[in-house]
């Protein structure tokens, strides 16, 4: 237990001096902020601003379009209305120069009752944006016109127009919010990919090092192979566990002060099973990563070895939808058992919907059960990989290093 | 009681046999020599001393009991092949293997200290591996394999590549670590070392022990029936019916004898014909010789002119 301590030691004090470590905690979450903001700032903005043209021989519908237009819910755009006799070659001419967008003609309907003719001609036919405010302008203004005509009064007409809301009511009878629960099992699934992709690697990384360096020599001297794994997957995974650390407790602070306007909340249930699965599911991969790491020695051969971490979580990827949609379905319940899955996916249904106690119960017991089994394989692997170094170990040769003691 | 027995150790890595049947003792105290071409198996017998292997067959013991890996606290160990962490600080890295060793971060660190100065090395402790030379980074992993003071010390190789200067140091070093008390097993492709150093020696070939024992043991088994002549006038001595062979380079003869006892009867013939003899002496045969000889015996003439560097 001791030299497992040190060598844990170690790996930890050395990786949070190197300047990969600060430029990493600092950069990663910057860049993710940043784009968050960018992708939050340009959906404001998708809003429409173009600038129209309507040709129209009567003044309505075209004031009314004009009005809906300019300040409408999903469109700040400019509109200019024009009497029927203009030109279109002159509009045309606007056009190409890009002072214009595009226009639209009203020709009004020959018989009684029948809707008028528009006919938009836009700048870019992939201006779908534009093209899809003036269909729900028009088919406001129009709706707004015939009850108006059918004597229904303008306050009237606002209240009956106005979207409806659904109310979600949570188990114990308070307002929820399925599209936060959501977002908040969305956000932590995306979080535990991502850190164990990064640091997953890193384990099976330092691992070589030794190879490499040619130090696991003199301390297999002292110390067993399964000390040594364990403590390099502790010490890179305390790395890990420190840099998300931090990222929580400033994302935290960020909430403290932001979150409570967006209303977004996570709770104490969330919160503490996502910490529990999170290590599980960390110390899992971390240890596919060390055999990984066992088998290898090199980098590159790395590089090659590298889906076997990828493929479950790519799987896991496949279920996520599944599983939101229903949380409780068979299918949900079986892959959420299965170990490399259910730090991810029983997490995500935790945050959903609770499954059965007995279900986390066992889900974690399993994750316990595969821990321990890929560290005893990948200690065998390692300590008769290490004395053979030179060759790549075949799938057969790696069954029989198992039989050796 | 022996400090390492090793009783008929076995070791087959696929198909190749690397270590097969080998028996051997050290005593405590001695300073033990393992000899042996490239690829003899003395790495493999090194690694399964220390268990870092198990043997397929065959037992280990040492300090007088089976192998046990709390007895390895008291073995230090140096690998032939040389590696320290390249990022970590020299005396980071000392602590954290004498730690690794059972020692107290404070004992290692002031015993790592007070070894700095004593291999001369002290303007490195402040450094990064990375930035030391390939001599230093060594004398660095020599400091490592002594910090807990072990009974035994087995070191793969531990002069290869050193200049002659760190070369002799080192070696002093281990003659001193000997005087006190020390057991000390070194494996080496020098035989001039080997000759200096050692009280006993084995040698391994093909995975197998050709020849143990105390030094004088074995150089005693082989004739001393080599004789170095500087003489002047009459050179028919060299015709005399007990030499086998001779090599008379102008006033320098090289005899070989067909027995010992020869050397004085052709020494007094010599003299009889009126020979001026400025120096004769019999030599003993050299390790280098024993070694040669007892390898090709092993392999076959031809085979071993391509494999020994000796």
């Amino acid at each position: 237990m001791h030299n497992i301590w040190l060598i844990a030691k170690r790996e930890y004090t050395e990786r949070i001096k190197t300047k990969a470590f600060l430029i990493a905690t600092i950069l990663i979450p910057t860049l993710m902020g940043g784009g968050f903001f960018a992708v939050v700032s340009m959906a404001a903005r998708t809003k429409t601003t173009s600038h129209i043209a309507v040709i129209a021989a009567q003044q309505q519908p075209a004031a009314d379009l004009k009005q809906e237009l300019e300040n409408g819910k999903d469109s700040k755009m400019t509109v200019d209305i024009l009497p029927a006799s203009t030109p279109h070659a002159v509009l045309d001419r606007e056009i190409a120069g890009k002072s214009l967008d595009g226009y639209l003609v009203i020709t009004p309907a020959t018989e009684e009752g029948a809707r008028p003719t528009f006919d938009f001609t836009p700048k870019s036919s992939a201006d779908i944006a534009t093209s899809t405010a003036i269909q729900e302008a028009l088919h406001t203004v129009l709706t707004r016109e015939y009850l108006g005509e059918k004597g229904v009064s303008v306050s009237q007409t606002a209240s009956l127009m106005s979207p409806v809301t659904l109310n979600i009511i949570g188990k114990h009878g308070e307002h929820g919010n399925s599209r936060t629960s959501f977002l908040v099992a969305y956000v932590l699934f995306f979080l535990m990919y991502m850190v164990v992709l990064l640091y997953g690697m890193n384990v099976a990384r330092s691992i070589i090092e030794e190879k490499t360096s040619r130090v696991f020599e003199v301390l297999l001297a002292t110390i067993k192979p399964d000390e040594l794994l364990a403590g390099k997957i502790l010490g890179v995974g305390a790395v890990g566990l420190t840099q998300v650390g931090i990222w929580m407790v400033v994302a935290g602070l960020l909430a403290a002060r932001v979150g409570s306007a967006s209303g977004i909340e996570i709770s104490m249930t969330q919160i503490i099973f996502f910490i529990v699965y999170f290590v599980l599911g960390y110390a899992l991969y971390s240890s596919v990563a060390a055999a990984l790491g066992a088998m290898t020695n090199s980098e590159q051969e790395l590089q090659q070895l590298n889906m076997f971490l990828m493929m479950p979580l790519f799987f896991c990827m496949l279920m996520l939808f599944p599983v939101i949609n229903s949380p409780n379905s068979l299918l949900s319940r079986v892959v959420s058992q299965i170990p490399f899955c259910s730090p991810l996916l029983m997490d995500l249904r935790i945050s959903i919907s609770m499954p059965q106690p007995w279900e986390i119960a066992l889900s974690i017991g399993l994750i316990l059960v595969t821990i321990y089994a890929v560290l005893w394989v990948s200690s065998r692997i390692y300590r008769v990989g290490i004395l053979m170094y030179g060759k790549k170990p075949n799938l057969p040769e790696i069954l029989r290093w198992l039989k050796y003691s | 009681m022996a400090i390492v027995e090793l009783n008929k150790i076995r070791k087959v890595y696929d198909t190749k046999v690397a270590v097969e049947g080998l028996s051997l003792t050290i005593e405590p105290g001695t300073m033990f020599g393992l000899l042996g071409p490239n690829g003899s198996g003395k790495t493999s017998s090194i690694r399964m001393m220390i268990g870092m292997t198990v043997p397929d067959s065959g037992t280990v013991s040492l300090f007088g009991k089976p192998f046990d890996r709390a007895s390895l606290h008291r073995i230090g160990y140096l690998p032939e092949e040389r590696g320290l962490y390249k990022k970590m600080k020299v005396l980071d890295q000392l602590v954290f293997l004498g730690q690794l060793h059972g020692l107290s971060e404070s004992t290692a660190r002031s015993r790592a200290l007070v070894w700095c100065e004593r291999i001369q090395i002290t303007e490195a402790i402040e450094k990064k591996t990375e930035e030391l030379s390939k001599g230093m980074q060594q004398k660095i992993q020599f400091i490592a394999s002594l910090l807990h003071e072990p009974e035994l010390i087995i070191m793969d190789e531990p002069f290869s590549g050193l200049d002659p200067v760190n070369a002799e140091l080192l070696q002093n070093t281990l003659i001193e670590l000997r005087r006190a008390g020390k057991t000390v097993l070194f494996s080496t492709h020098r035989m001039d070392q080997v000759e200096k150093m050692c009280d006993s020696i084995g040698l391994i070939s093909r995975g197998k022990l050709v020849m143990t024992g105390a030094m004088r043991e074995v150089k005693s088994r082989y004739p001393r029936n080599r004789v170095q002549v500087v003489f002047s006038g009459d050179e028919s001595f060299l015709g005399h019916e007990e030499v086998a062979e001779a090599k008379n380079y102008a006033g320098i003869a090289e005899i070989k004898l067909h027995h010992e006892a020869g050397a004085q009867m052709v020494l007094a013939a010599a003299i009889a014909r009126g020979t001026v003899i400025s120096r004769f002496e019999v030599k003993e045969p050299t390790l280098e010789e024993i070694f040669i000889e007892q390898v090709r015996a092993s392999f076959g003439d031809e085979e071993a002119r391509g494999i020994i560097d000796a």
